[in-house]
């Protein structure tokens, strides 16, 4: 990979993005900014997925393309990342939208949204 | 065979479909959730059926019409069978159990269950890698909906907390799998198995993230807070199918994914797995909320599990058996535990006593908690000899220390709960409701225990020649147990009877000797039982079992029949001894020490299989590795049972507090079965040196000295009858241990008779004074006194019982010491032998105490309407008598047969026999003149007495001045109390319980310990997720060689 290309420059922002993500999820006490720790996480995630499936100079898999019917294969880039990517960020969702379900709940509980503040269940 | 798709396609449908159902119908729904779980579980059940009866072949699934790496495949073999089995099962009886719950939720409850379900399915079955992300994210969704079934504060935080670590946790499994992908074009893992492309730079990163994730939704210590957090909030119902179908499942993925690891990585895994096994078990020490506990237990569990997987290169072939069986005990007994645990529905342990109010959950209580400590008959007994003997042979003997302490610890916590179940008063706990589709899963997995264990020995092929018979007419027990006490009593001795004349022709040698005493003797001491009234409920089967174990030692071919017998026996046992009103602590020592010895023999059994072509026993006498530990460790076993000093401590609180004619049974036989091992061992591997020069035997053989003098000592200085009886059997004990370290013929001569004689002596005044405390109703001996008058025949057979045991003439505990000092003298072994005599001494202090102060002296008030003993506790008495007087009579009768058995072992240094008359190296002694003798001076002095008395005064009770005052209870002129305090003022000191004194500080170090690690799970999510990270980071970097 080549420094300053593409697939390696969304590489690098995915880890950092992903990193990010795990700071925050981390170190902030607030339950919605966790969540959002999360999101950043996934996202850093499905950011390296795409990255990885990139092949420079190649098209995307849609074989009803004119210039794709002769020698497929060397023409596209890799199909399979971008199939993972959409399932992951589908199941991105399902987590998230669960995870403020659950801080809406447990807001309801005390009124807070300080982690620090749900440890009854200890030891 | 339907294909298994089918389970998909089921599960999927119906789940959809349940979102068309309307609110009123949620029965409906329940039916049809229920329906399509048991149609599941019959799909993987025939499967499973189909690969273990016709050996079908595995059967692949391939979606969307093409071949892998193009599609998803999925894979139904063998292992998925079975495990989809289980998760079906679970499943299936999980929403049986949970009818109430889900009918009060609606559709929406079944379709997150069916959720759950389904991803735990596909989890175990498919082949793709992305595949399994996928599912297992579907079934963490599902799981973190089932927790919060039950709506308040604690389950929502614990649900969060799930997610928080299980959203961690999938997020770096997506980038480990993304990365494998990345270097291999392939997401199948039969692809990567078949690659095996570890070389490649990176790809082993990307493979540690994978596994690592699937390690971590292992839950291993101490990164698993959050799941303790939800086992102890979630809804029992739940957390059962948590425990036992999420646990599964997550295994099953680790075992199939093992061959992407190195074999360096499968080491990490096993210390990591060992690591929670030890953690979790020690952390549940201190835990009192029964969910929490069983959460522990379960992490605890599954990490013993991770070890197998972990050590499977040293495992073989067996790592499948010692890993299912070990892993399918704890499946059923954690189900039905949490089961158990949301019908009784307390959040203290102390408080489950109230569970005695139901007899069947009680029961299944009890064999649950026997399944998870592996005991006979459940399939994790013959799992964890297996994983111990293979291991051994591998030479991973720190392997071997980890586990057994872990399993002990697991023992410490378990025990203690079914003791408080068992024994802590219940009387002002309101009832708990049962219903009947609560109880129904219970009862199957309980019954399932049962049926797995069988099939599991009968696949082994060592477990499969033991003979289960004995056993199974114990548990048959069980089922009559509605019966009035004379019914069940004459039938537990007719088969006892029966046994002993089936098994007699058999018996040679040892077995013979041994044999006589455990199985006569059972029936002797059974006969007491016709004294008692009612059902007697639970007792039989355990007295049964206790003597089915012993037999099984004398039957045992190998040593794992022996072991398992072993085990039947102290099963047995502890439930004889928790019978007795205030034995709930001493039935727990006493089942942690049995527990620690069994243990040690494990080890041993297991180090002398080494190089061995079979189990037989003989291969004791050709051991090939490390000999003197084999002997230590198997000698050490024996000698918790025999309650040797420094192993004694269990002892007279779980004798003494046992029931009347538990206290023989216990005392007088049971503590053989430690002198059979030693016995066996002893002849098996003769004396084997330490280091070269110090020998073995001979160390055996200062214990036993020292343990005579201070059980005797210890005997002395008790106020309480039964109390005094123990700590005398651990003296004479002590006696038998010294006699077979002499090895030579005449000490083993003495040895022998002694345990013969300990029997009948000990049977009979246990029964004697368990007679008497049945009428007094108190032990303390200083509040009897003068019950010679109430009491005469009790009186006669204590007065004979201790003549034996005192050793004096003419009855035959003399033949046993004259013999002892020849076998000393030949020996030369003249310290301890002095020591001996001095215990001798000592035991005429508790002797003459057993006699002086409950039945002479002065009658108590409240004694003076007190009856004799009841009459069935008098006839095995008196049957003992009878024979004592005739051992005595003619003491070749019974020394010349044990000579016999002796000879072969030790030829030379015997008794020469002319009549009754016996010779030695240094001199001769006859039995029978001794007799004549002493019954003609006792007679002189009886006649001489009466024709004296006819002039005396015949005085009443108070007819006495006694220091000017005229005494008017009797209590002022009977000395009892601290009867020995001037010797207790001189030698107290050896008495203090300094041996106790240090157990207690070994239990509370591992109390407080554990107390200390759980602080670590301070309830807060993000530390949750800290340790998680701090986890891999730390794991990585021994991987990987940072450290």
């Amino acid at each position: 990979m080549q420094l300053f290309s593409i697939e390696y420059i969304s590489l690098v922002v995915g880890f950092l993005i992903l990193l990010i993500g795990i700071w925050g999820i981390l170190t902030r006490k607030n339950i919605l900014k966790m969540v959002i720790g999360f999101s950043l996480f996934d996202t850093g995630t499905h950011i390296i997925i795409v990255a990885l499936g990139y092949v420079r100079n190649k098209t995307a898999p849609i074989l009803d393309q004119a210039n794709l019917q002769t020698n497929t294969a060397q023409k596209i880039v890799d199909p399979v990342p971008q199939a993972l990517v959409l399932t992951a960020i589908v199941i991105g969702l399902g987590v998230t939208a669960l995870m403020l379900v659950y801080a809406m709940k447990l807001h309801n509980e005390k009124k807070t949204l300080n982690i620090e503040k749900y440890n009854d269940l200890k030891w | 065979m339907v294909a298994p798709i089918y389970i998909i396609a089921t599960l999927l449908g119906v789940a959809f479909a349940l979102g068309l159902f309307g609110k009123k119908m949620n029965s409906m729904a329940g039916l049809l959730s229920v329906v399509a779980l048991g149609f599941a579980s019959f799909i993987s059940l025939e499967w499973l059926a189909g690969f273990w009866l016709y050996d079908r072949a595995a059967e692949y699934i391939y979606t969307a019409g093409f071949k892998p790496p193009f599609s998803i495949n999925l894979l139904m073999g063998k292992d998925e069978a079975l495990f989809t089995s289980l998760i079906n099962i679970a499943g299936f009886f999980g929403t049986v159990y949970l009818w109430d719950k889900l009918k009060k939720i609606g559709s929406n409850g079944y379709v997150t269950l069916m959720g759950m379900i389904l991803g735990l399915n596909v989890i175990i079955m498919t082949r793709d890698l992305f595949n399994l992300f996928v599912f297992l994210e579907i079934s963490s969704i599902a799981t973190a909906g089932l927790i919060i079934f039950s709506q308040n504060l604690k389950t929502i935080a614990a649900g969060f907390k799930y997610m928080l670590a299980t959203g961690i946790i999938s997020g770096i499994l997506l980038l480990g799998i993304i990365f494998m992908y990345y270097f291999t074009g392939t997401l199948n893992i039969d692809d990567f198995l078949a690659v095996h492309s570890l070389a490649v730079k990176g790809f082993g990163v990307a493979v540690f993230f994978v596994l690592i994730s699937i390690v971590l939704e292992l839950k291993p210590f101490p990164a698993n807070g959050w799941g303790l957090d939800v086992y102890e909030s979630a809804d029992s119902g739940i957390a059962a199918m948590i425990s036992a179908g999420t646990a599964t499942a997550s295994f099953f993925v680790m075992y199939k994914l093992l061959p992407l690891g190195t074999p360096q990585f499968h080491m990490v895994l096993a210390g990591i797995g060992l690591a929670t096994f030890i953690g979790s078990n020690l952390m549940g020490l201190k835990q009192t909320n029964p969910n929490r506990l069983l959460g522990y237990s379960s992490i605890g569990q599954v990490g013993l599990l991770v070890t197998i997987l972990g050590l499977s290169e040293f495992l073989g072939e067996r790592t499948t058996f010692i890993a299912y069986s070990i892993l399918i005990s704890h499946f059923l007994a954690k189900a039905g535990l949490f089961w158990i645990s949301g019908i009784v529905k307390r959040s203290e342990i102390k408080e489950w006593a109230v569970l005695r109010n139901n007899r069947l959950l009680l029961i299944l209580f009890g064999v649950f908690i026997f399944t998870l400590i592996g005991f006979p008959p459940f399939p994790s007994f013959f799992g964890k000899w297996d994983l111990v003997l293979n291991m051994a042979s591998n030479n991973q003997y720190f392997w071997i220390v980890g586990i057994l302490i872990g399993s002990l610890l697991e023992g410490v916590y378990l025990f203690r709960w079914l003791g408080y179940a068992l024994k802590l008063d219940n009387a002002e706990m309101p009832a708990f409701e049962v219903k009947w589709n609560k109880v129904l899963p219970i009862a199957v997995f309980g019954a399932a225990t049962f049926v797995v264990g069988y099939f599991v020995s009968s696949i082994h092929p060592y477990a499969k020649i033991i003979n289960y018979i004995p056993l199974a007419v114990a548990l048959a027990f069980v089922l009559i147990d509605f019966l009035p006490v004379y019914v069940k009593n004459t039938l537990a001795i007719l088969a006892m009877a029966y046994y002993y004349y089936y098994l007699y022709p058999t018996l040679s040698s040892f077995g013979a000797v041994f044999g006589a005493i455990f199985m006569v003797g059972g029936i002797v001491t059974l006969i007491a039982g016709y004294a008692f009234k009612g059902q007697r409920r639970g007792f039989y089967p355990f007295a049964l079992m206790m003597f089915a174990g012993l037999i099984g030692l004398i039957e045992a071919k190998t040593t794992l029949g022996f072991f398992y017998a072993w085990e039947v026996m102290t099963v047995g046992s502890y439930f004889l001894i928790i019978r007795g009103k205030k034995s709930m602590p001493h039935a727990l020592s006493y089942m942690l020490f049995s527990m620690g010895g069994a243990y040690l023999m494990l080890a041993g059994f297991a180090i002398a299989s080494v190089g061995q072509f079979n189990l037989d026993m003989s291969t004791l006498s050709h051991v090939l590795v490390h000999p003197t530990w084999v002997f230590i460790l198997l000698a050490v076993g024996f000698l918790t049972k025999t309650a040797s000093l420094g192993l004694h401590i269990w002892l007279p609180g779980a004798h003494a507090e046992a029931e009347t004619d538990v206290s023989p049974m216990v005392s007088a036989i049971l503590l053989k079965a430690g002198v059979f091992g030693l016995v066996t061992l002893f002849l098996a591997m003769g004396d084997q040196l330490i280091g070269g020069d110090v020998s073995v035997i001979y160390l055996l053989g200062w214990l036993g000295a020292i343990t005579a003098v201070m059980g005797n000592l210890m005997a002395a200085f008790q106020e309480d009858a039964k109390r005094l009886l123990a700590y005398s059997s651990v003296g004479v004990l002590g006696y038998i241990l010294f006699g077979l370290s002499l090895m030579s013929h005449l000490g083993w001569l003495s040895a022998v008779s002694i345990s013969v004689t300990h029997f009948m002596f000990k049977s009979l005044l246990f029964l004697a004074i368990g007679g008497v405390v049945w009428r007094v109703k108190t032990k303390e001996m200083y509040r009897m006194g003068g019950l010679i008058k109430r009491m005469p025949f009790s009186f006669f057979s204590v007065l004979i019982g201790i003549i034996v045991l005192a050793g004096l003439p003419p009855l035959s505990g003399f033949s046993g010491k004259w013999i002892f000092y020849n076998a000393v003298m030949a020996k030369e072994w003249y310290l301890q032998g002095a020591l001996i005599f001095f215990s001798g001494m000592i035991a005429f202090l508790y002797t003459f105490r057993l006699i002086h102060s409950v039945f002479l002296g002065q009658l108590k008030d409240e004694h003076r309407e007190v009856k004799e003993a009841p009459f069935w506790i008098l006839v095995p008495q008196y049957m003992i008598i009878g024979v004592l007087l005739y051992f005595s009579a003619i003491p070749n009768s019974l020394l010349k047969p044990i000579g016999k058995i002796i000879s072969p072992y030790f030829p030379t240094g015997g008794l020469e026999w002319t009549g009754q008359h016996a010779v030695s190296t240094y001199g001769y002694w006859n039995g029978l003149v001794i007799f004549y003798i002493v019954i003609a001076i006792f007679v002189t002095v009886l006649v001489w007495l009466i024709i004296n008395n006819r002039k005396a005064q015949k005085v009443k009770q108070f007819n006495i001045v006694f220091a000017a005052e005229r005494p008017f209870k009797p209590e002022t002129s009977h000395y009892a109390y601290n009867f020995y305090a001037h010797y207790r003022k001189a030698i107290g000191i050896l008495v203090e319980p300094k041996i106790t004194g240090w157990w207690e500080g070994v239990a509370e170090w591992a109390h407080a310990m554990g107390d200390k690690f759980r602080k670590i799970y301070n309830g807060n999510g993000q530390s949750y997720l800290i340790h998680i990270m701090a986890f891999i980071v730390i794991i990585y970097l021994i991987s990987f060689g940072g450290f």
